[in-house]
Order: structure tokens, then C-alpha cells, then sequence
């Protein structure tokens, strides 16, 4: 007979290995992926499922030459981090000046800067390529992380006007009574008290933009040297989608970045995760 | 007392530049969107004729194709919607129990939302091939062996499953994040103990949950509407255009056909179903959770 205790402490134990044993097939696809990457073509033909004989690491040293590897990925830099730099520094001073100030002029400008939120990008994809091409914003790296700004504005603004108005006005007019302008005030005191929110709003543009497919399809496929890492992982797969062991490398080297940001940043990006969805 | 006028000027010009970004991108061609919704282009020539209301004639009235793509739509958003968060809800009640493993396995679930939906399209698209035809080798059970991308019904299902698979780990988050915030002894006395657990959580927990509830159908709703990176890269709209979404056809009408007034109108008739099917939901969801 087992004890009251034992039994309970079995059915833990069958919960536990339930668990496991889901999480172990659900993400068995990306584990398949993975293993294949890692087989000459020989046993990717053969039996997809086995693991390799031996680990085929020059499929990776010759994607990582052909696809430029190096190169996509410095492009991706390039669009995230200027996409970044704009969003928080004119979301964050704007939903500070709207805050603070109460006024007509400051309610429309919030309308006019959060609206957008309720517009599908899709809505608007095909006039947006004109328009870019007239801003002359289109075909270029840096183009498109400035547009990003747009898009990435509203939801920012969103999320921190949300957050300051938990900031007490307090401390804006001790820092104004010292003699600080705005600029100085918002720049030195406020700012770095919003450094939570930062982070949120950091985590969400950069999952976003860095493996966003629609937008680099339209702005930057048009030249191999603008490509994004997913544009290029879109376009290579395409071309050897018989050499499947080439296809499973681009792939993997592809989402590599991704899953290490979220593997080194879990509780951030979590965190952050359901931030953004519970305030936008 | 602060210089007014000094004020004033700072406060046009610290919102200034997100109104302009946001007017650039995308309040002008949103409008000129519904512009040439209103004309005859190809894309290319400085020139539109003008039609009126010709290209919404088409879509909506002259051919089935439009709303044929719409149909599909709505039906994979139901279905995205349902099993999303049913099986999300599932997960997370099983991973707010005490287990030494929760942590990491949520983690786990997560993975596949922080990938590029084109490469969950592909790996997919690789196992329905050929991970499913050496599966049947194997087990010789029988759906190894369908043809869950040649067929237009499979088909719409595979896209289902990769849907949710790809976005599971997002909900399952959110749930959790509601469970947590209800008061631990209402969740241990709802689960822990066997015959009454069931009816504990549909009449406890549950309704306690109304928000995150809300917050989830919320966004499985714009996010199924939206849906296009995975269709793509896993079917590319076949077979025989049977998976085409709204917006990938918005996509292929404008930029493959090269008819972007036509496009332009598609773009205007999804606009309006988004906005009112999201106002729809918020407002039924509101209301359930004024009543609880």
C-alpha cells in the first residue's frame, strides 16, 4: 500500500514527465531542423529523422559564405539599431510632453500619434512604397529603419505615457526649481526613471523589426546588399529547396540570433512581452 | 512662474517629430490608399484614371475571388482563435503547477514565437514533406501518408496547426501571467483536488481570468486577420489558391498583377472588417466582464 504522501508524490512525478514529454514533441521541429543542418546531403536524403553519423559542420561554413552571412547580419544591426534610437527617443519625449502638459493642442497630438495602432500595416502596404519612394526612404538600410519610426511610434508612445503617469510631477519641478530646462529635465532625471519601460519597449522593437518579413520585402529586396537575414534565408531557401541540408543551415543560422537574444534576456523578454500586450 | 510662450513652443516641438513620422508613414498613404481604391493603376504610370466605385464592384460582386480569400480568412481565424486559446489555457494551468521543470518549459513553449514566422513556415513545410513521408516508413500510420499540402482541405488545416504552433507560447505567457495574479489559495483549492476541480475552475478560476481572456482573443484576432509571413513560406497560397489570406492577396494583386487600384480597394474592404470585428470583440468582451 502507499502512503497518502507517496501517492501524491507520484502523481508530481507523472506531471513532471507529462510536461516534459509535451514540451519534447512540441519542439521537436526545430530540433528536426537542427539535426539536419548537421548531416552531410547523403543522410538528409535517407532518413531525416536519424541523427547525423558524424556533425557536417562545413554545410555551416559554406551557408555562412554563400548567403554573406556576416554581412545580412551587420544589415540587420543597422536597421534595428536606428529603428530603436528614433522610436524611444521621440515616443518617450512626446508621451512625457503630453503628460504634462494638459492642453487641446496636447490631446490632439495624442490622437493623431496613437491612432495608428488601430491600422493594419496591410491596409496601406501598396500606396506606402510610393510614398517612401517620394521621401526617398525606399532602397536603403538606414530608409528603412527611419520608417520603422512610424511604425513603431504609436505603441511606444502608448506604453509610456502609460508608464509616466505613475512618475509623481514632484520631481519635474524640483529639477526645474535647480534651474534645469525640459530638455535637461526630461534628459537627466525623467529618462533615466523610465529605464523599465525602455527595456520593454526595447524588447518588443527589437523581436519586431528583427524578423520582420513584409516590410524589408517591399523596402530592400530589390539588391542582394540590402537584404535583411530573413529577406536572404526567404530567398535561399527558395533556391536550393531540393539541397535541404543547405536550406536547414540557412535556416537555422537565420533564427540563431533570435533565440540566443531570448535564451541570454528570457525574463526581460517575457516580461516585456506581456507589458506590451497588456497595455496596447 | 515657467515662460509661456517658451512653453508652448517646446511642447510643439518635442511632439512635433512623432506626428510628423506617423503622418509620413502612415497617415499619407492611408489616405491615398482610399484614393486609389477609386482608380485604375498599374502602379507604375504618374497617372490613375479615376473609376468611382468600380474596383469594389469587382471584388465584391462580380467575382467570388475577393470573398472567396475573405471566407478563408475568417475561417482560419476561428479556428486560430479557438484552438490557440483553448490549448493555451491548457498549458498554462499545467505550467503554473509546482513542478521543478516550469520554468524551463515555458521557455521551451516560447521558442517558436520569437522565430521568424517565414522559417517556422519552411520547417514546416519540411516536415509535412519529407519528415512525414519517413514517419509513414516508420509507423505506417496512415495521416503520415496524406497530402497535408497538396490538398485544399489539408492544406487549410496544416496552416492552422503552424499558426497556432508558431504563436502558442505567446498566450500560454499571458495566461499565466493572469493565473499568477489570482490570490494562490483560490487557484490550489480549483486544482488540487480531484472530482471538484473540473467545476472549480469553469465557476473559479475562469471567470477570474475575464482579462487576460480579453487580452488574448484580442490579440489572436488581429494576429489571425494579419496572417501572412506563414503562408508564404509553407504553401505560398496553393494549392490551386485555396490558402490564399487577405492580406497575402492584397499583396499578389497589387505587387504581382501589378493592379494596385484594385489592390487598393481590397486593402480598404479588409481595413473596415478589421476594425469592426476588433471593436466587436472588445465590446462583447467588456461586457461579459462588467457582468462577472
Amino acid at each position: 500500500m502507499m502512503t497518502r504522501k507517496q501517492k501524491t508524490r507520484l502523481k508530481w512525478i507523472l506531471a513532471e514527465f507529462f510536461a516534459i514529454a509535451l514540451a519534447a514533441f512540441y519542439i521537436y521541429p526545430i530540433f528536426l531542423m537542427v539535426n539536419n543542418s548537421l548531416k552531410p546531403f547523403r543522410e538528409v536524403i535517407m532518413d531525416v529523422i536519424a541523427l547525423p553519423s558524424r556533425l557536417a559542420v562545413e554545410n555551416y561554413v559554406n551557408v555562412v559564405e554563400r548567403m554573406n552571412y556576416g554581412a545580412l547580419f551587420m544589415n540587420n544591426v543597422i536597421i534595428t539599431v536606428v529603428g530603436l534610437l528614433g522610436i524611444i527617443v521621440f515616443s518617450s519625449i512626446a508621451a512625457y510632453t503630453i503628460n504634462r502638459t494638459r492642453n487641446r493642442y496636447t490631446r490632439i497630438a495624442h490622437f493623431l500619434i496613437i491612432t495608428p495602432m488601430l491600422i493594419p500595416f496591410q491596409t496601406f502596404m501598396i500606396t506606402l512604397l510610393k510614398t517612401m519612394n517620394v521621401f526617398g526612404l525606399a532602397g536603403s538600410l538606414v530608409g528603412l529603419g527611419i520608417q520603422y519610426w512610424g511604425f513603431g511610434v504609436p505603441m511606444a508612445t502608448f506604453i509610456y505615457a502609460n508608464f509616466i503617469q505613475t512618475v509623481p510631477r514632484e520631481i519635474d519641478e524640483s529639477a526645474f526649481i535647480d534651474g534645469a530646462s525640459t530638455l535637461q529635465t526630461f534628459a537627466h532625471v525623467i529618462f533615466p526613471i523610465l529605464k523599465p519601460i525602455t527595456t520593454t519597449v526595447i524588447v518588443l522593437n527589437v523581436m519586431w523589426i528583427w524578423n520582420d518579413f513584409l516590410l524589408p520585402l517591399l523596402m530592400v529586396n530589390s539588391t542582394e546588399r540590402t537584404r535583411t537575414l530573413v529577406l536572404s534565408a526567404y530567398t535561399f531557401v527558395g533556391q536550393f529547396n531540393t539541397q535541404w541540408h543547405y536550406a536547414m543551415t540557412a535556416m537555422v543560422l537565420a533564427v540563431a540570433p533570435s533565440v540566443i537574444f531570448f535564451v541570454l534576456l528570457q525574463k526581460h523578454i517575457v516580461k516585456g512581452v506581456i507589458a506590451g500586450a497588456v497595455k496596447g | 512662474m515657467r515662460n509661456s510662450t517658451k512653453s508652448k513652443l517646446e511642447m510643439v516641438l518635442f511632439t512635433l517629430p512623432a506626428i510628423i513620422l506617423v503622418t509620413m508613414m502612415i497617415y499619407i498613404p492611408f489616405v491615398s490608399s482610399g484614393y486609389y481604391s477609386l482608380t485604375e493603376w498599374n502602379g507604375i504610370s504618374s497617372s490613375a484614371t479615376f473609376v468611382g466605385l468600380e474596383n469594389f464592384k469587382t471584388i465584391l460582386l462580380k467575382s467570388s475571388q475577393f470573398t472567396d480569400v475573405l471566407a478563408f480568412t475568417g475561417k482560419y481565424t476561428v479556428l486560430f482563435m479557438l484552438f490557440s486559446n483553448v490549448l493555451a489555457l491548457g498549458l498554462a494551468v499545467l505550467l503554473v503547477q509546482k513542478l521543478k521543470t516550469a520554468n524551463f518549459l515555458r521557455g521551451v513553449f516560447f521558442v517558436p514565437y520569437i522565430m521568424s514566422m517565414t522559417i517556422v513556415g519552411f520547417i514546416w513545410k519540411f516536415i509535412f514533406s519529407s519528415g512525414f513521408a519517413r514517419l509513414y516508413q516508420l509507423t505506417n500510420w496512415g495521416f503520415f501518408n496524406w497530402s497535408w499540402l497538396g490538398n485544399a482541405d489539408l492544406a487549410f488545416y496544416s496552416v492552422v496547426i503552424v499558426g497556432v504552433w508558431q504563436q502558442l507560447g505567446f498566450y500560454m505567457v499571458l495566461y499565466i501571467a493572469g493565473l499568477q495574479a489570482i490570490p494562490g489559495d483560490v487557484l490550489e483549492a480549483a486544482t488540487v483536488d480531484g472530482a471538484h476541480s473540473v467545476r472549480r475552475f469553469f465557476s473559479v478560476t475562469l471567470p477570474l481570468l475575464a482579462p487576460s481572456i480579453t487580452i488574448c482573443l484580442f490579440m489572436s484576432l488581429t494576429n489571425a486577420l494579419k496572417m501572412f509571413d506563414i503562408v508564404l513560406a509553407l504553401t505560398q497560397g496553393g494549392p490551386g489558391g485555396s490558402t490564399y489570406t487577405a492580406t497575402l492577396d492584397i499583396y499578389r494583386e497589387a505587387f504581382q498583377h501589378n493592379n494596385f487600384g484594385l489592390g487598393s480597394a481590397k486593402a480598404v474592404v479588409f481595413f473596415f472588417i478589421v476594425l469592426v470585428l476588433t471593436q466587436l470583440v472588445l465590446w462583447i468582451s467588456r461586457r461579459q466582464e462588467v457582468d462577472l
